[in-house]
């Protein structure tokens, strides 16, 4: 191969090579650092202290203890079902939005994409606003908070199924067809087998999220430990509170290690990329488990009370008075701005910590473990209760609101970075640190090198996922469009809801072409 | 050689290219770890059921099965106290309503301002313990609803403004002196909350201070009087609001350090909790239940030791007869406030 | 574990001893990967290692370059062993080469940047860092591909457009850049057509004149003519010390046993 003129050299710009590009969100540290001093006023380092001492002394009251059980119970109940109708919702949205099935059975195409651009409605809307508007709909029962994690996630789980079902080769599809079979039998020949271990790797996270969205549904009082987290928070039982947050740390990490293993038994396609995937030598156990699982969430349905029939009685809505010019005279560009900027610090924040850390602990045996510890709590909490938590030391606003959001998804973000750099294999890094070079440079230039476009590119998607969360902070105050929202509800202002829900749909739906144009570019690179 | 791989074969998708990955050299005892784990995270789950009540004890009064809600009262109360509080005081109170009123009583436990008021709306809670605003809320998407009783206390109700010794706020001797929380960090109880937003808003707004004029912009919102004591308590706001039961409860129990945490100014009174019921118990429960629901709580008697637990619980001497026109003002004031529409 | 008082101890009197290894042992499944192995390599020294695939020979050169740590016996770089503090047994393991079968180059960087990658051991963060924005050393990396006869042109470009020659040159660079006395590589020539191998193979002698010194496994014993001296491992045990003339057909056979490749096997 000739080398190319210089003026072709794309390396030869001045432009950050990969391994920098990962850092740079982290600049947005030195700005936060200068405006933290003003924002902490200091006066509840007691209650902190208090609150972590309270860890290791957490209460063993019985009566605590059973009802915090229910309470789990309840979650992970509510999380199962939700995942599940949501997953089956989503496979057959996905296939009805799929190109190649279109092309297939009807010869056109631009069906899909209408369903395509209409399931983003649903998905636009953060599961929390989805529970109170349902609240609202259909009163309080246990099939709102399954409903409202089914909604959204479904419309996620389509788009999903249906990126995977276009990107599929359709050679042997075309080659079914050519012999003559019907497009339905050819279209789950050909495309089935191939779709199912994607869809069963995405099925997996779709389910640890579904048990972190069920426990923000509590918070907000649709039952489950949730609403015990944040009544022990707000009555400053910290025992009782640590005592609800141990027990849901244990049953998150089951369900991630029960989902990671099975990954890898099943879906996992081999090292790298979907090509190696093996799903027919484990199909038969695939079927026997989903088999399984029918009667399980059956059981879990009516042990918790779920009522389909009572979900279609449509009850008295709240008066409704409208008063559009009072609605237009909010300050919606404000809010806007400030919905936006708290996006933006909180994704920078969160995908700009988690390598710093990552390199940060590089030298010590007993950082990465300490790291994980402290991403399962972000994971694990809600972001309003760290809200909550940080108003101890620090003034509500935006400030406090990122920080919050950015606790939660760092947990998100810095397991994916740890499982993709175990993933990605550190020959790079071994034979730097074999040549003399620093724990924490030879991870930089080894191992962030080859991670850091895919990872940014999940942190663009990320900041999309925090777009549509900046939502749950509005306790905090001063947050943007959140604060606002929360205020609507309470006070039955049908049309501030109605026009605020409609804004947060615009925006993350603005949001989410954005950070896809972003990904592209990313991984285009 | 294989990296490039990674990001290059990935359709444009909300999977990132992580959710593929796995980790190719695993230690065999690291596969066991996870075995063991997968093999308990199984067994959880399929004991998950028997962990779950029969029914939560929300689900069960909520159906709208038709049977329920002939023979059950259900009574509820607005999530504004310790939850202890809530879940020792109401069984007492139902048991006392099913042995006089011959009906069988359950207490359903809301965590929402909002939720209380649209459950009564939907006709899911035939009685609920609210505060003067949300009661006011629940009576105008419920018409016909009716007020049944309030407590002594809650006649001439007030709210106290409090504040941390250290900000340096000092009692203030009239209304007019609440001027000084401007630029200060403050924080109301929960956004629905009478005595803990709704007045002391009102009152703020008649001494001229905007919720714009605190510190950040914008007010707190702890979410209940016990959270806004600690936190001021704590300094992590400066001052807040909160009512005069909630303040005297924490202060006798020793809850309440006087060293650190002091009252500024007391509001006047208004009109605040009460009993609303359903426009159509009387259809339900038999002619004249409704009347025999307000007399038992106003006959709720001292004297009488099981019902002294209740009166203590809830912090009155006894119930008294309460009548819509008593919220007149509060309704004013909500839709001065814009909480109610 | 240890044989004390051998004849040739550490920095006794013999300054050019680059790697010794004394009665090295690895434990494995079942047989030991190494079984009492010694060793000795000089500055200028060019030592071939043969033996079957599982004899043992890449755990020789992990062992070799401190990447695994034998269970049993003593392990001396240039006549010290490896240093307890993280520090110092960096600044020892900067001095050993390393040639990667499968090269180990990183792939989003330039060749420029990639040969920069082994100064990072004397480099701190803020050279690291500017390495990424514009690439350091321009002369030094020029000169270092001139003398595995690559084009400095090539510099700025990403090493994902290089030909497979020359990707192996470009981590043979590296290596120099990195200046180690030992150079170490693990059948560096397997899966390499045969004028390419030959050709990387006299590269790499080229370059291993004193004070460096180069051990480099093999699985072909056709191709040990330009080495000083040949090493053969069977079974996780050192058979064989002598110079290449000594390798004959017998010797081989007996080496790769039912493995010996007869085309191959040519010894002179």
């Amino acid at each position: 191969m000739t080398p190319l003129a210089p003026a072709q050299h794309p390396w030869s710009q001045r432009r950050p090579a990969a391994p920098l590009l990962i850092l740079l969100p982290a600049l947005v540290l030195l700005p936060l650092a200068a405006v933290l001093p003003a924002v902490v006023h200091g006066g509840g380092w007691e209650l902190i202290g208090q609150f972590a001492f309270a860890a290791i002394t957490p209460s063993g009251d019985p009566v605590l203890l059973a009802s915090a059980l229910r309470g789990l119970g309840v979650t992970v109940a509510v999380a199962l079902l939700g995942w599940a109708v949501s997953l089956a919702l989503g496979l057959v949205g996905g296939v009805l939005s799929s190109r190649t099935v279109w092309r297939t059975m009807a010869g056109r195409v631009w069906p899909a994409g209408a369903l395509r651009r209409l399931l983003a409605i649903p998905r636009s809307i953060h599961e929390l606003l989805w529970g109170l508007l349902l609240l609202q709909l259909v009163g309080l029962q246990p099939a709102v908070a399954v409903l409202a994690i089914a909604i959204p996630y479904a419309a996620l789980v389509a788009r999903v199924v249906s990126d995977l079902l276009d990107a599929l080769p359709t050679a042997p599809l075309e080659a079914l067809r050519a012999a003559g079979a019907a497009a339905p039998a050819a279209l789950l020949t050909a495309l089935g087998p191939a779709l199912l271990p994607g869809v069963f790797s995405y099925g997996g996270y779709r389910l640890e999220c579904a048990l972190r969205s069920a426990t923000l549904l509590g918070v907000f009082g649709l039952g489950g430990l949730g609403t015990e987290l944040r009544l022990t928070l707000q009555s400053l039982q910290f025992h009782e509170l640590w005592t609800c947050l141990w027990l849901l740390l244990a049953v998150m990490l089951l369900l991630e290690g029960l989902v990671r293993l099975l990954r890898r038994r099943w879906g996992m396609p081999g090292r790298f990329g979907l090509a190696a995937g093996a799903v027919g030598s484990r199909g038969r156990e695939l079927l026997l488990a989903t088999l399984a699982l029918l009667p399980v969430l059956l059981l879990l349905a009516l042990a918790l009370g779920v009522n389909p029939a009572a979900l279609l009685v449509v009850q008295a809505l709240p008066p409704f008075h409208p008063d559009w010019p009072a609605v237009l005279a909010l300050p919606w560009g404000a809010m806007v701005a400030s919905t936006l900027l708290l996006t933006l610090l909180a994704a920078a924040l969160a995908v700009g910590v988690a390598p710093l850390l990552l390199l940060l602990v590089a030298p010590w045996p007993w950082g990465r473990l300490l790291l994980q510890g402290l991403w399962a709590l972000g994971r694990l909490w809600p972001p309003p209760l760290t809200a909550l938590l940080l108003l101890f030391v620090l003034k509500p606003g935006l400030i406090t609101a990122a920080l919050a959001l950015a606790f939660h998804n760092l947990g998100v973000l810095g397991r994916l970075l740890l499982e993709a750099a175990d993933a990605a294999g550190g020959g790079a890094e071994a034979a730097l640190r074999c040549a003399g070079c620093g724990p924490r440079l030879a991870l930089f230039y080894g191992r962030f090198s080859g991670l850091s476009r895919s990872y940014l590119a999940y942190g663009a998607y990320r900041a999309d996922v925090i777009l549509r969360e900046t939502v749950v902070v509005g306790l905090v105050g001063a947050a943007g469009l959140g604060t606002l929202l929360l205020e609507a509800l309470s006070s039955f202002a049908v049309d501030q809801l109605l026009a605020l829900v409609a804004v947060y749909a615009a925006l993350t739906l603005l949001g989410e072409d954005l950070s896809d144009r972003v990904r592209h570019r990313l991984l285009a690179a | 050689m294989a990296w490039p791989a990674l990001s290059v074969s990935w359709p444009a998708s909300e999977i990132p290219p992580f959710f593929l990955m796995s980790s190719p050299f695993r230690r065999p005892v690291l596969r066991l770890r996870e075995r063991s784990t997968a093999v308990l995270a199984g067994l959880a789950m399929l004991l998950l059921p028997a962990v779950l009540p029969p029914v939560t004890p929300a689900a069960a009064p909520l159906l709208p099965g038709a049977q329920a809600q002939q023979k059950l009262l259900r009574i509820s109360a607005i999530p504004d106290q310790k939850p202890e509080t809530l879940n020792r005081l109401y069984p007492l109170l139902a048991n006392e309503l099913s042995r006089s009123l011959g009906v069988p009583v359950k207490y359903v436990p809301v965590t929402d301002y909002t939720a209380a008021v649209s459950a009564f709306r939907r006709g899911d809670l035939d009685l609920v313990w609210f505060g003067a605003l949300t009661g006011v809320q629940a009576r105008l998407q419920k018409p016909g609803a009716r007020v049944i009783a309030q407590r002594d206390i809650d006649a001439s109700f007030q709210s106290f403004f409090i504040a941390n010794t250290a900000s340096g706020i000092k009692p203030i001797a009239n209304q007019k002196g609440l001027s000084v929380l401007k630029g200060k960090r403050f924080t109301f109880g929960s956004e629905s909350s009478t005595s803990g937003r709704l007045m002391p808003q009102y009152f703020l707004g008649q001494a001229g201070v905007r919720l714009s004029d605190f510190a950040g912009g914008a007010p707190g919102f702890s979410s209940s009087h016990d959270a806004t004591i600690a936190l001021v308590q704590s300094g992590a706001y400066q001052a807040g609001v909160v009512n005069e039961e909630v303040w005297q409860s924490n202060l006798s129990s020793g809850k309440t350090d006087p060293k650190k945490v002091i009252v500024i100014w007391r509001t006047p009174g208004y009109a605040n909790y009460h009993w609303l019921a359903q426009p159509n118990l009387d259809q339900r429960f038999g002619k004249g239940f409704t009347a025999r629901l307000q007399s038992t709580f106003v006959n709720l008697r001292a004297s009488n030791p099981q019902q002294a637990q209740i009166l203590d619980l809830f912090g009155a001497k006894r119930f008294i007869p309460a009548t819509p026109r008593l919220y007149d003002p509060i309704e004013k004031v909500g839709r001065e406030i814009g909480k109610i529409r | 574990m240890t044989r004390s008082g051998s004849p040739s101890g550490p920095g006794s009197g013999s300054p050019s001893l680059v790697l010794e290894l004394r009665d090295v042992t690895v434990p494995g499944r079942g047989a030991d990967r190494l079984a009492g192995v010694s060793l000795q390599l000089r500055a200028g020294e060019r030592v071939a290692l043969l033996g079957a695939s599982g004899a043992g020979k890449s755990t020789l050169l992990a062992v070799a370059n401190g990447l695994l740590q034998p269970s049993g016996g003593e392990l001396f770089w240039e006549g010290a062993p490896p240093a307890r503090s993280q520090r110092l047994r960096q600044r020892q393991r900067a001095r050993i080469g390393t040639l990667w079968q499968d090269l180990r180059l990183i792939e989003e960087l330039s060749v420029q940047q990639n040969l920069n990658a082994a100064r990072l051991a004397e480099w701190g963060w803020p050279r690291a860092l500017r390495n990424l924005l514009q690439p350091l050393e321009t002369a030094a990396n020029a000169a270092a591909l001139r003398q595995v006869d690559l084009d400095p042109a090539l510099l700025p470009q990403s090493v994902t457009a290089l030909s497979g020659g020359q990707r192996q040159r470009l981590a043979i660079a590296r290596l120099l850049r990195q200046q180690p006395t030992l150079l170490l590589a693990d059948e560096p020539l397997a899966h390499l057509d045969p004028r390419l191998a030959a050709e990387l193979l006299t590269l790499l002698l080229r370059q291993a004149t004193a004070p460096r010194a180069l051990l480099l496994s093999l699985h072909r014993p056709d191709l040990v003519s330009g080495f000083d001296r040949v090493l053969a491992l069977r079974a996780g045990r050192l058979v064989l010390d002598a110079p290449p003339a000594a390798l004959d057909a017998a010797l081989i056979q007996s080496l790769y046993g039912a493995e010996s490749m007869p085309a191959l096997a040519e010894p002179r």
